[in-house]
């Protein structure tokens, strides 16, 4: 064999084994995931019944940063002020909008300026004036000066009163009891520092009032694609990880954070994409270092219902978008990489990111890439061709039907027989283009952070399903 | 053209894809099989709620009929979760004629079995079952299962002897729980909030001899109940050289007894505890504290200025006349500043 063939064969089989070792190391987050969900389960009648407060909970501040919403703010924060909990305030920072949401805030929840004491403790852009609602106590409003998501979140951590701060999107929608159900971590534990919910894709649902009614799936393949990617990226993946305290992410849309550990690691940092996923890698990077005992985990149950993109411009920018985010929380954490008291964090988990998450878009579109040329040029057969698509393209659809397996053995979120049916086909689907799709635009976004550096955000068509 | 494969590429490759292919087909049988065995289920359960929820509904009305239906075992749990739904949504009278229902029908002796040989599931919902009829004869198998590591089956097991025999099982599982870091403090205020009469000696006296670490959750549990300490246990508490300590017995400071031990503690190097001394003056102080109060509102920390704040504006001997001349005399435009946000929460409250 001459120095080429060799070369193939050994470009062949190292992106075979890239794409066993991926699939088969989401298969074992699965399997891992398994136990604690079924335990879970088991105690759906605990948690099916009436809720009675000892006041000892400890309280709670919502924050919801808002930016040009005036067409939905008021519904969502009309929505907010229903959850369940025994004591919760809500603070609504408006990011320096020029459309009326401030006073869509004002005449809807009665707000009247309020000398608050404000408190700095990260650092921010102005802030303009403080309001409090004189019909709902627990409601305040800052009024700041344009600095984008994280720093209106470091706005609301600073005038917030209580020990823990949830962050959530202004387009997101919260189960009634969602409070209830992800604060349990620190209940059972006083070493949680955060805790993250369940995002699921609300196109398709039934919603009335800022809450969810009906449960449905998408019309369009775009959403209904993300559907089977959620289950198997974003819920599965992470309850795994949290068995082990290995969750690197917490979504921006529904978590929960203890507000100390949060400043202790400087707040949410302003010059990334991904503030959300670059806190919590941040969060255990600083515990870490410091020998503080922590836990952050992954709770399934509480459930948060959001808009995701029904087009394909809009998917594509978004994807881009997390890649950057993604790359740039794991550049500015790499400290955490084997670090000497990393624990899981450090010596798994972010080895594991770098590898499937970060690289892994790369080197799956080589892969793709590498095998299509080999076959065209001829220097593979065909019959290696078609087995290499035959494993790779297998794994990716077992994954995603293990992860529709395990939302059949726990939440039964989808009650119709011809849902389950439609999701089943999207399984398979699924794997035949849009993530090798979503893989060639998450390259993309791996390219544009290398050479380009801070993203922007960009304009998300909304169709105003969760309005 | 490279033929460039050796064999075992090719096997590999292949056999990972059939592999694949052949657990994908298993879970969607798996998963159809799941769906049938869930629809199944929910025709079952529908038909139970049908037969049991009008006979549930008439007893909670005060009808119960005279004759009732067999409850087959394949409805037990069905039936359970109605009748556990019901019980936690309602008291006085309607409780005693679900509990004289469950007897009628035999549940205590299902639920005894479920116990026994359920799966987690069953032997939960078992738990709650035989709390809520108060059946003794599961007082040993509920003993049991309060010492289990499990710590949900455990609670709800304590739980259901609370239910049963409060003194009893007070004096036998209040060292669990403050023991226990297992069980959330809250769950155990809520459980406790009924018998909180009857906790009180038994809590005071597990106080006398636990550890430090201990005593942080006690006195956790005591703040969440409400209950007032021996002044001298009090007093060693916050004489204490550990800060949690301190902080913990100021929380639940209710006793004017202690106000100068209180008031001692008011430039201690720790802001925690300054903090909760002057929340402490704002529930329990007097005049003689406002002095005080209005020092620990030119603090260094922002939480201590708060509660002094706070407190300033809550005293009833200080009215808005003190605070607007304690805001006329003040140089400290911190302190002035969190005695306007008080005041205008106040106002707002």
């Amino acid at each position: 064999m001459n120095t080429v063939s060799w070369i193939i064969e050994f470009t062949a089989w190292f992106f075979l084994g890239y794409f066993v070792l991926l699939n088969g190391s989401y298969l074992l987050l699965n399997l891992i995931s398994i136990r604690p969900l079924l335990r879970k389960g088991q105690e759906d009648i605990i948690d099916d019944l009436p809720e009675v407060y000892s006041g000892l909970e400890p309280p709670i501040s919502i924050l919801i940063p808002t930016f040009n919403e005036e067409a939905n703010i008021a519904a969502t924060v009309q929505s907010m002020l229903q959850l369940s909990y025994s004591e919760l305030e809500i603070i609504v920072i408006n990011d320096g909008s020029d459309d009326g949401t401030l006073e869509v805030l004002k005449h809807e929840f009665a707000l009247l300026p309020f000398p608050a004491a404000y408190r700095k403790q990260v650092e921010t852009e102005p802030v303009i004036g403080m309001y409090r609602s004189t019909t709902y106590p627990n409601l305040r409003v800052i009024d700041k000066k344009n600095g984008g998501k994280a720093d209106s979140l470091n706005a609301g951590i600073n005038a917030s009163s209580y020990p823990l701060f949830c962050g959530i999107d202004a387009d997101s929608i919260l189960q009634r009891d969602g409070l209830k159900r992800i604060i349990r971590p620190f209940l059972k534990d006083g070493a949680v520092i955060a805790s993250g919910g369940t995002v699921r894709i609300a196109n398709g649902c039934e919603i009335s009032k800022g809450f969810l009614i009906k449960v449905g799936l998408p019309e369009t393949f775009w959403a209904l694609f993300q559907v089977v990617e959620y289950l198997r990226a974003f819920l599965f993946g992470r309850m795994g990880w949290s068995t082990i305290n290995g969750v690197l992410t917490i979504s921006g849309a529904f978590g929960i954070f203890r507000k100390e550990s949060v400043i202790l690691a400087g707040g949410y940092r302003t010059n990334t994409i991904g503030e959300d996923m670059e806190l919590v890698v941040r969060l255990h990077r600083t515990h870490r270092a410091r020998r503080i005992p922590y836990r952050i985990e992954f709770t399934p149950d509480p459930i948060c219902w959001t808009e995701v993109p029904e087009d394909r411009a809009t998917l594509r920018n978004q994807r881009i978008r997390w890649q950057r985010g993604l790359a740039e929380s794991h550049a500015s954490n790499w400290g955490l990489m084997f670090s000497r008291n990393g624990g899981v964090p450090g010596w798994l988990a972010f080895p594991f990111s770098l590898l499937f998450e970060f690289l892994g878009p790369f080197i799956e579109v080589c892969g793709y890439v590498f095998m299509i040329t080999a076959f065209i040029l001829g220097w593979i057969p065909w019959q290696a061709f078609v087995i290499f698509l035959f494993a790779a393209i297998g794994l990716g659809v077992l994954l995603s039907a293990s992860s529709l397996l395990l939302e059949e053995l726990s939440f039964h979120v989808y009650p119709r027989g011809k849902q389950i049916a439609s999701l089943w086909i999207i399984v398979v689907l699924e794997n035949f283009g849009y993530r090798q799709l979503t893989c060639l635009w998450r390259m993309v976004g791996l390219i544009l952070w290398a050479t380009e550096g801070k993203a922007p955000w960009g304009k998300m068509r909304r169709k105003g399903a969760v309005q | 053209m490279f033929y460039t494969f050796s064999d075992p590429f090719l096997r590999i490759a292949f056999w990972t894809g059939v592999g694949s292919l052949s657990l994908t087909l298993v879970f969607g049988a798996y998963i159809i099989g799941l769906r049938l065995l869930l629809a199944r289920s929910r025709r079952r359960e529908k038909q139970t709620i049908e037969k049991w929820r009008p006979i549930l509904n008439a007893t909670i009305a005060g009808c119960s009929p005279a004759d009732l239906p067999v409850l087959r075992k394949r409805e037990g749990i069905v039936f359970f979760n109605l009748w556990v739904h019901l019980h936690a949504s309602l008291r006085g009278s309607a409780t005693a004629d679900l509990n004289r229902l469950g007897y009628r029908l035999e549940c205590d002796a299902l639920a005894r079995k479920l116990l026994d040989g359920g799966n987690r599931a069953e032997r939960l919902l078992a738990l709650l079952v035989l709390g809520h009829l108060q059946d003794r004869q599961a007082w040993s198998s509920l003993m049991l299962e309060a010492r289990h590591t499990d710590s949900t089956t455990s609670f709800y097991a304590a739980c259901a002897l609370v239910k049963i025999d409060d003194v009893s099982a007070l004096e036998h599982l209040t060292p669990d729980f403050i023991r226990r870091e297992d069980w959330p403090v809250s769950q155990v205020v809520t459980l406790l909030q009924d018998v909180r009469d009857l906790c009180e000696p038994h809590l005071i006296n597990a106080m006398a001899t636990i550890s430090p670490p201990q005593m942080l959750r006690a006195l956790r549990i005591a703040e969440g109940l409400h209950i007032k300490l021996p002044p001298a246990m009090h007093e060693e508490m916050l004489g204490n050289p550990s800060v949690d300590l301190i902080v913990a017995a100021l929380r639940v400071v209710a006793d004017a007894v202690l106000l100068d031990t209180i008031r001692g503690l008011a430039s201690h190097e720790d802001w925690r505890v300054r903090v909760h001394v002057a929340k402490s003056l704002g529930r329990i102080g007097d005049n003689s504290d406002i002095d005080v109060l209005t020092r620990l509102l030119t603090d260094a920390q922002w939480w201590v200025r708060y509660r002094a704040a706070q407190s300033l504006v809550g005293m009833s001997s200080f009215d808005k006349q003190d605070i607007d001349a304690l805001l006329m005399k003040s140089d400290d435009p911190f302190a002035d500043e969190m005695l306007t946000h008080a005041l205008a929460e106040s106002a707002v409250s």
